[in-house]
């Protein structure tokens, strides 16, 4: 309101300005008259350049005369939008059909939305930042020139020395077979056979796990041509489901200084589904929800839960 | 799955399968197990007054291009279609016992990973009792499912739940295969073949 008010009382200022306006054209187009005419009228050839020299000296002093008023009269009315929180768009709000175009209250909504949105991003990157679930080793805080020096060591490890990780595992859990193979260059694939339930392919790149998709110990997880079928899920329900969880699972284990770690603590949770068909709820009890076992285990005490009722 | 007092067997698979529906399971076409018994002819059979042997031939839906032959406690053979044939050939050995045919029509279900097929026994024209099969595919090992297939069978059988089949006890941690299904069908068909009218449920 207080615009449109500060408007109003430059309003005579605005009349003043669109007259001297006026005025300063048509000194202008006298001017240029003047010029279209030329010499005439007069005996001699000295008077008639006189007078033309004196009528076009006339003239352009009006011109003069005319813009300082303008440039007066233009420093009165100021910058009205300047000052308006949504500058010149402000103006829209001068608009008399509103009805017809609805403008600036839509702008006014968009601008609320806007608003807002930076407000919760800002709350959530907050959050977020306390809970990072970065698993490479350059933190969120970690300056440009340093991030550098942490990064080769976890990402580039010798092959030799990723095999040995997994034999150590393999041999860690004798219900658990471990065949690693390498089909696409250095990036190692795991196809876990756990006792008679289930199969897992883990997709690595060098000690990080990157993938996992859980099947049936029936189903194939080879393609056509022979190659370990790292997309499609399994048929089964509820290996779908664990296929969920074991990526959740990836997201909680992380240490990125000690990755063999990470990936020894992700077999001994996945161990624990050797008894996926077998083990009761240890919240409810029972053994089906929704037609489905207890396919959720808990991170630290490998408990199994149905996933609705896990804390 | 004793028929209730004062229904017919067509009632009771109604109720059954509207529990079934109720619980959420999809219908998923019908399925159709039959059996034929062959008894080997006296020809063949030696001096020393050995009883003839009975064979059971029979089909699944489950498994279109196969035929599985079963002896009574002996061996299960699986073979292509084609042993049908090979039967009519073997006149000889095995003669085909009369009116022996039985079979069981119904329904198949699906609930999450969960194959129900509920079916009516029928041995000739007559009705003789209904069948419930219950399959859990993501195990492939019969024993490790067993309490988690006794809840689901509560879930719907109520009180008439079975105990565990056999098969269960025999080989306890071997895979499950189309040749066990196979294997209490038989039974339950022999089951229903001595006791007129007493039906009894098949699990796998």
């Amino acid at each position: 309101m207080a615009d449109v008010l500060s408007v109003g009382v430059n309003l005579e200022a605005f009349a003043q300005a669109i007259s001297a306006i006026q005025a300063l054209r048509s000194s202008v187009s006298r001017v240029f008259d003047c010029l279209k005419d030329g010499m005439r009228n007069k005996e001699t050839l000295e008077g008639r350049e006189k007078a033309f020299i004196a009528h076009f000296q006339d003239n352009l002093h009006s011109v003069n005369r005319d813009l300082n008023e303008l440039e007066r009269l233009s420093n009165l009315v100021g910058k009205p939008s300047e000052n308006h929180p949504l500058h010149n768009s402000g103006l829209l709000s001068l608009d008399p059909v509103q009805d017809k175009t609805p403008l600036y209250s839509q702008l006014l909504q968009a601008y609320k939305w806007s608003n807002k949105l930076q407000y919760h991003a800002g709350l959530a990157s907050g959050l977020l930042n306390q809970q990072s679930l970065k698993r490479s080793a350059n933190q969120m805080g970690v300056s440009a020139k340093r991030r550098p020096k942490a990064q080769p060591t976890t990402l580039v490890l010798p092959l030799q020395y990723v095999d040995d990780v997994i034999s150590r595992i393999d041999r860690m859990f004798p219900e658990m077979s471990i065949h690693l193979s390498r089909p696409n260059g250095t990036s190692a694939m795991l196809l876990v056979t756990l006792g008679k339930v289930l199969k897992v392919i883990v997709v690595m790149r060098s000690l990080f796990i990157d993938r996992t998709i859980v099947k049936g110990y029936n189903e194939n997880v080879y393609t056509e041509d022979g190659k370990l079928d790292i997309w499609s899920k399994s048929s089964y329900q509820v290996f779908q489901k664990v296929t969920d969880h074991a990526t959740t699972a990836l997201l909680h284990y992380q240490l990125p200084q000690m990755p063999d770690v990470v990936v020894r603590s992700f077999m001994t949770w996945l161990r624990s589904y050797i008894k996926l068909f077998q083990a009761p709820c240890q919240r409810c009890g029972k053994f089906l929800q929704d037609g489905l076992p207890p396919t959720w285990r808990d991170f630290r005490t490998l408990e199994a839960f149905h996933d609705t009722c896990r804390q | 799955m004793p028929v209730a007092e004062g229904k017919s067997v067509q009632q009771t698979v109604e109720l059954l399968t509207r529990k079934l529906e109720i619980l959420g399971a999809e219908k998923q076409g019908t399925f159709c197990v039959d059996c034929e018994t062959y008894h080997t002819a006296a020809s063949t059979l030696g001096s020393q007054g050995q009883a003839g042997k009975l064979m059971y031939v029979m089909h699944n839906s489950e498994y279109p291009l196969s035929c599985f032959a079963l002896f009574e406690n002996g061996p299960c053979l699986i073979a292509d279609t084609n042993f049908d044939v090979l039967m009519v050939k073997l006149k000889g050995f095995f003669q085909s016992a009369k009116a022996s045919k039985i079979e069981t029509r119904g329904t198949r279900y699906q609930y999450c990973d969960f194959l129900v097929k509920v079916g009516t026994v029928t041995m000739g024209p007559s009705a003789r009792g209904i069948s419930v099969e219950v399959e859990y595919g993501p195990c492939v090992v019969a024993s490790d499912c067993w309490s988690l297939l006794l809840e689901f069978l509560q879930s719907f059988l109520g009180s008439h739940t079975p105990g565990a089949p056999a098969v269960f006890g025999n080989r306890h941690d071997a895979i499950y295969g189309p040749a066990d299904t196979m294997v209490q069908y038989m039974e339950l068909f022999n089951k229903i073949r001595k006791q007129q009218q007493v039906p009894v449920a098949g699990i796998r």
